[in-house]
């Protein structure tokens, strides 16, 4: 019951930041599954994948296409290679230990906040 | 332009099933800075590319090898439905520079809280990861 109440809470937190900031929310789930509920990475990376599998972002599009903000063409073309790239990804992540796993993906993340960050500075 | 969207597309996917994320912290920042969207716009176009169940093949890879607690992830996804609400409601009306900032932090945020919890993993054998079955 504790677990089922942590699993739900954890939703809820990645789902604020998936509707905020336009990500899935794995990346916010994986942490939490890792840090909280003491899942090994490869666990938290697999079930992340299953609370993505639904359209749990739908209310958070709707919110977006009626500001306008949905490029409809663009994220039609993304699609299949998200599709064939996961399949590809996951079978490299079968050959890789947790420990490096989770550097790599930190490592990844940090380079992409400072993108984010000093980028937009640069462009004004 | 056709090809480069669909090659981020590839790029994007690769990482989801390497890492289990859904892709939208890589997409958003390639639609920013190559596709030159808006990030209200990437962020909008991002969550969209998303509603289809595009970690599916992840998702089966991951199960050959058990490393998949459905219990878990069917509860986060219905939290996620209303957290994901949430968080549209609050970053349309921010201005577009703030909302870049805010997610750029939250990425680094995100990374050291990750790499300190590997380091940790190297000293002691691990005993974190006993708890984690389903």
């Amino acid at each position: 019951m504790e677990r089922t109440a942590g699993f739900l809470f954890a939703g809820i937190v990645g789902g604020i930041a998936s509707g905020l900031f336009g990500i899935g929310g794995g990346i916010v789930l994986i942490p939490i599954f890792g840090l909280l509920l003491g899942f090994d990475q490869h666990r938290a990376q697999g079930t992340s994948l299953v609370a993505l599998i639904p359209p749990t972002g739908l209310l958070a599009v709707l919110a977006y296409a009626k500001a306008g903000y949905v490029h409809w063409l663009t994220g039609a073309l993304l699609i299949p290679g998200l599709f064939l790239g996961g399949i590809l990804g996951a079978k490299i992540a079968r050959r890789i230990e947790p420990r490096r796993m989770r550097q790599a993906f930190a490592a990844l993340l940090f380079l992409l906040g400072a993108w984010q960050v000093f980028g937009n500075w640069n462009h004004g | 332009m056709a090809i480069v969207v669909l090659l981020i597309g590839l790029c994007a996917g690769i990482l989801v099933g390497l890492l289990g994320i859904g892709g939208g912290v890589v997409l958003v920042p390639a639609l920013v800075h190559l596709l030159h969207l808006d990030q209200h716009a990437a962020q909008g176009t991002s969550l969209f590319v998303l509603l289809p169940p595009i970690g599916l093949g992840a998702l089966l890879e991951y199960r050959k090898k058990g490393a998949v607690d459905f219990h878990a992830g069917i509860y986060c996804a219905a939290g996620m439905l209303l957290g994901g609400y949430l968080g549209g409601r609050i970053a349309v009306p921010m201005s577009s520079f703030l909302l870049t900032q805010f997610f750029g932090v939250f990425l680094m945020l995100s990374a050291l809280l990750l790499w300190s919890k590997a380091s940790k993993q190297a000293t002691p054998p691990q005993a974190s990861s006993a708890e984690g079955g389903a």
